[in-house]
């Protein structure tokens, strides 16, 4: 696979005062800048948040390349966003919504740097664990957490090479030749983890409360 | 351990449009013991529905399979944790964005605490010359560093028995030799199945697969020298009746 674009950003070591900090306090921040996003109407608050977003994740060590690489992505989107409110709702309006959309996305990446997968996961199963008496497995729920943040490059990557073999064949203005390879790879690759996962024991239920323990009379699970 | 067992299995499943069942695997009985076990054989000719019989992916439609006693349908929790199964692309089966991550995950059901779960990992990798690449994207080591990675993941919950669908593949001549030589130096029993005739010699035992069926079972010298000969298309006289056990170093006959 050739490209593997991400929104996101791996972890980087460190023991920045960001990275130190609590996981709920980053949580927090993230939650906060996706409801501030419906909150603020003043573009300069914007620009001013992503600003100390933006310095936030330099000070904890990421680096500028990272920052661009976490935004690079979706520059075409905001562009094509920013231009379209710009024409309906005049620029102040396309600047903050275009700003706000990069204020949750610097943010996020400011989690996904400082923070550790694993301690990602065990954040999301300590949050998910109330919801155990209605039935849901946190584990299961971090895991599917997990693999959504995984699948995302792996299908970006899927793109940019079904676009390299449409161009190779002239037809890279057929969006047929571009969705279609892509929805079928996606599909083989969520089968494939799927194996990959059930082959591994992964997203089954815990052994002490699950009734194969009780011998061997559970039917296989596949 | 004990061994693992194939009683009488056929694996048939349903296709689309026809009515009757496709059969991928026709009434093989095996009883696998050594050490080091190659299987061969030509694309959809059975070796991946072989080897997914002995994790539990693949649920035989008749006979049974069982590993060290256990029964692969009944106790295929039991199952899995006794046997690990690396598959031919790492990429789809690294779930993590790094290895470290994903050797961590590998332990999670097993090691609570956080900090002798991150150490384990790190241990893990270490033994495998990882430790340099555990904080890297999957995305960005080579099919041979992401192969070791898999393996290290499922190796790091220490099961008996290791399952590998051709992991060689992928590889280009160097990393394969970077995996064999890895391979060589595992204490738990393996099961590989593999285009890669070389990998193969290494082998205690080695199985043909041709059609569905187990056709020649033996030696790895002679397995590669009876699968040259039906690639050629010399007819072998090797056919194997239904339910029929395959004896050792020789192909059965007609």
């Amino acid at each position: 696979m050739s490209g593997h674009g991400f929104l996101l950003v791996n972890y980087v070591p460190g023991t920045s005062l960001i990275h130190r900090a609590p996981l709920w306090l980053k949580f927090l921040v993230v939650v906060g800048c996706g409801m501030g996003s419906f909150l603020v109407v003043d573009w300069v608050v914007a620009a001013a948040v992503l600003g100390l977003m933006c310095a936030l994740f330099l000070l904890s060590g990421a680096g500028v390349r990272r920052l661009y690489q976490a935004v690079r992505p979706i520059l075409p989107v905001l562009l094509a966003i920013g231009l379209f409110q710009w024409w309906q709702l005049g620029g102040p309006v396309a600047a903050r919504i275009v700003l706000n959309i990069l204020v949750c996305v610097v943010a996020a990446s400011l989690l996904t740097a400082t923070t550790p997968m694993q301690r990602l996961l065990d954040g999301v199963v300590s949050l998910a664990v109330p919801f155990r008496r209605f039935g849901a497995d946190p584990e299961r729920f971090a895991l599917t957490i997990a693999i959504m943040l995984r699948s995302i490059p792996f299908i970006a990557g899927a793109y940019a090479d079904v676009r390299d073999s449409a161009r190779a064949r002239g037809l890279e203005r057929n969006p047929r030749a571009l969705v279609l390879p892509v929805f079928i790879t996606t599909v083989a690759y969520a089968r494939q983890t799927g194996d990959a996962l059930t082959a591994r024991g992964l997203g089954e239920p815990d052994d002490d409360d699950h009734p194969d323990n009780a011998g061997d009379d559970g039917q296989g699970t596949r | 351990m004990g061994g693992i067992v194939l009683d009488g299995v056929t694996v048939r499943v349903a296709v689309d449009g026809r009515p009757q069942p496709r059969t991928l695997l026709d009434g093989i009985s095996l009883d696998l013991n050594e050490q080091r076990i190659g299987v061969i054989g030509a694309n959809g000719s059975g070796k991946s529905t072989l080897l997914r019989l002995l994790n539990g992916l693949v649920a035989p439609s008749l006979g049974t399979v069982t590993v060290d006693g256990a029964d692969t349908v009944r106790s295929v929790r039991a199952v899995r944790r006794q046997v690990g199964f690396v598959f031919t692309d790492p990429l789809s089966q690294l779930v993590m964005p790094t290895g470290r991550e994903d050797v961590e995950l590998s332990l999670r059901r097993s090691v609570r605490n956080s900090k002798v779960r991150r150490d384990a990992a790190e241990a893990v990798l270490n033994r495998f010359g990882l430790l340099p690449l555990a904080d890297q994207s999957i995305y960005e080591l080579s099919g041979g560093e992401r192969q070791l990675m898999a393996l290290a993941a499922v190796l790091a919950v220490e099961p008996a028995v290791l399952v590998l669908d051709e992991p060689s593949t992928l590889l280009d001549l160097r990393n394969r030799e970077l995996l064999r030589r890895t391979i060589a130096g595992l204490g738990q029993r393996v099961v590989m199945s593999t285009h890669d005739l070389e990998l193969v010699r290494d082998m205690d035992r080695v199985l043909v697969v041709e059609s569905g069926q187990v056709v020649f079972d033996g030696g790895a010298d002679a397995a590669v020298e009876h699968y040259r000969a039906l690639t050629a298309g010399i007819p072998a006289g090797t056919t194997v009746a239904r339910g029929a056990t395959v004896p050792q170093g020789q192909p059965e006959e007609a």
